[in-house]
């Protein structure tokens, strides 16, 4: 195996053949090729590339969804070889929408953003009452607790998660993100939380910033 | 209550240059719409679900599931704060999947949302075991009567029902992700999924409004905006659907349904993304399926537009140098988040790009829960004072005071709608 077959997952990832992608995967882990490599040449660099494309207005939110499902099915067969060799990780990063609200979209997308960029994401999943984003955080202690809400009713939620973080004596051990459509870096601020993220992108990377990376 | 014809017809007269009496909101609308100018440029009520069961202090298991209590506390709230006309809609893209089955999650404190981690169609064997559409069902008889109250408090071209148009339905009912992937890979099943829309779900629910004499309704497509879909794949599939189901509609049962509504808006976030061409190809792909010819912008975020943009395409699209009515729409996270005096300004430079001529209506693209009601106050006394005709040569010198308002609680005393707001919130 060599730079065509990391360049083939990194292209298939990219355009969003999810089947294709993980296939390559298999056989170039068979192969013998460092899961690392794989990771980070074929897997990581296609989703970078649909994360550029869509930045410069070539890719859309349907072709990111393919590229986004793509990047999950190469990760199938990398993720368990990732673990054996020991991979480093930037820390776990919680993630889930708030209580009654139960869209899915942005924050599936988020997670898999943050997985590229090596965090160790804990998907709580959608209308997640705040009693389990604190237990996560007890348990998970992860060095970030990213909350997503979708509607300006629910997103609400975020502020009394936040200020019980503060009453349990948690806020100061974990970073807190607040992201979906309806918020904005105003009531990031106004919430309190230490970042607000705007899109997947822009979410890794100021996760990046929160960590120091 | 006014009287919707006659109202129309002074909207029509005035706006054609007849310009005598005190134009209403309605007929302030339908100047615009239709002729020049009323005598300001008009404040259409928003979507405002969220933010009037907020300002009204009325629970959500009351209040998305009353018709009555719906209608009554947007009547009131859009009073309260002076709009011109009524957009009443509860949470238009829940009702079809609910009554179908999907697995729904309620709350005492917001809308309904569909669960999508366990979607009614998971795979195309769905379809054959889904539907049809039992008006019966669910929330499927609050949705028509609403759409009769409406009718009968506050009658006029905008009045009538709601449902979920093709795209954002099959998004409602198998996920988005999954909907794309079909669009995307899969043509067959992705008209089989529209087709199932159309037939088995969309045609029995305008079917139950006729027969409730609701003959107009209006179907929200917001899964279909930009950059959920591009302007080809709006193109591609939304319109076709839309045209043929509204002449569908019409043939058979007399009924004017307007799909795919919000398709094509461009929603993108980013202001260093902002492309003119795409723009352009957005809102003509929405003029395809907006019920009037408008260039319309609805939940994008328009305080960083380049409104001259908008002007040049409703002029284009304009003959004789006048342009299309535009529906300029002031985002809602700006109006929640703005101060008052920010809202002002930005509505001096929108008045004074768009405005001078004619034919510029003014809305808020989804109003938010928790939008202070100054800044709402503030937008429509600043369009009804910026916004009066002749325009001021000079709108940085038309001073805006603050507006005087008195707290909902203490306006509502003595309204019509006092008593049932009152009992919902025991």
């Amino acid at each position: 195996m060599s730079d065509a077959s990391v360049q083939a997952i990194c292209k298939a990832v990219t355009e969003g053949e999810d089947v294709q992608a993980r296939d390559l995967v298999t056989q170039a882990l068979a192969a013998g090729l460092a899961p690392l490599d794989v990771l980070n040449q074929g897997v990581v660099a296609g989703i970078t590339q649909a994360g550029e494309m869509w930045k410069a207005n070539k890719y859309f939110l349907p072709d990111v969804i393919l590229a986004a499902d793509a990047f999950k099915a190469a990760m199938e067969p990398l993720a368990p070889k990732l673990k054996q060799a020991g991979a480093p990780s930037r820390g776990k990063f919680v993630i889930g929408v708030v209580e009654g609200d139960m869209h899915d979209l942005g924050k599936s997308l988020v997670g898999a953003m943050l997985s590229s960029a090596g965090f160790d994401v804990v998907d709580l999943g959608i209308n997640v009452p705040q009693d389990k984003f604190l237990q996560a955080v007890r348990d998970q202690q992860p060095v970030i607790l990213g909350l997503g809400a979708y509607m300006s009713t629910t997103m609400l939620e975020m502020k009394g998660i936040i200020a019980e973080l503060q009453k349990q004596g948690l806020r100061s051990k974990v970073k807190v993100m607040v992201g979906g459509v309806p918020t904005s870096q105003e009531f990031a601020d106004e919430v309190g939380a230490d970042a607000w993220g705007k899109e997947a992108l822009e979410t890794m990377s100021k996760a990046l910033n929160l960590v120091g990376a | 209550m006014a009287n919707s014809t006659l109202e129309m017809v002074h909207g029509l007269l005035y706006g054609k240059g007849l310009r005598f009496g005190q134009p209403s909101g309605g007929a302030r609308v339908i100047a615009a719409m239709t002729g020049d100018h009323a005598d300001v440029i008009p404040f259409m009520g928003p979507q405002i679900h969220d933010h009037a069961m907020t300002v009204a202090k009325v629970p959500a298991r009351k209040y998305y599931w009353t018709a009555e209590l719906l209608v009554d506390v947007h009547r009131a709230v859009d009073r309260w704060y002076g709009f011109d006309s009524d957009t009443i809609i509860a949470d238009a893209y829940n009702f079809e999947v609910e009554a179908l089955g999907a697995k729904m999650i309620y709350s005492d404190l917001a809308m309904p949302t569909v669960d999508v981690s366990d979607p009614l169609i998971k795979s195309a064997a769905d379809l054959d075991k889904t539907g049809p559409l039992d008006p019966s069902r669910a929330r499927i008889p609050m949705a028509i009567e609403t759409g009769q109250l409406f009718l009968k408090k506050a009658p006029g071209p905008f009045a009538g029902g709601f449902f979920c148009s093709h795209w954002s339905l099959i998004c409602q009912a198998m996920g988005y992700p999954k909907a794309v992937r079909a669009l995307k890979r899969d043509k067959g099943l992705a008209k089989a999924l529209f087709d199932w829309v159309d037939e088995k779900v969309l045609f029995p629910f305008m079917q139950a409004y006729a027969k409730a004499g609701v003959k107009n309704a209006s179907g929200a497509d917001a899964w279909a905006a930009f950059p959920d879909l591009t302007p080809e794949l709006v193109e591609e599939w939304v319109v076709p659907y839309s045209k043929r189901f509204g002449e569908k509609c019409k043939k058979e049962l007399g009924l004017t349904a307007a799909a795919g509504t919000a398709a094509g808006d461009y929603c993108e976030e980013d202001p260093t993304k902002f492309d003119k061409a795409l723009m352009f190809k957005c809102w003509s792909a929405a003029l395809k399926t907006f019920p009037l010819k408008v260039a319309f912008s609805g939940m994008g975020r328009t305080q960083e537009w380049d409104m001259s943009w908008l002007r040049e395409f409703a002029l284009q699209r304009g003959s004789g140098g006048h342009q299309i009515p535009i529906m300029a729409s002031l985002n809602g996270r700006f109006m929640r988040d703005s101060t008052p005096a920010e809202i002002v300004a930005k509505l001096c430079e929108w008045i004074d790009v768009m405005g001078r001529d004619g034919r510029m209506l003014v809305f808020i693209g989804n109003v938010p829960a928790d939008t202070p009601p100054v800044n709402i106050h503030t937008a429509v006394k600043a369009v009804h004072t910026l916004g009066k005709y002749p325009i001021a040569a000079d709108l940085s010198a038309v001073k805006i005071d603050p507006p005087a308002f008195q707290p909902f609680d203490e306006w509502l005393k003595g309204q019509p709608e006092e008593d049932i707001i009152m009992r919902a919130r025991k």
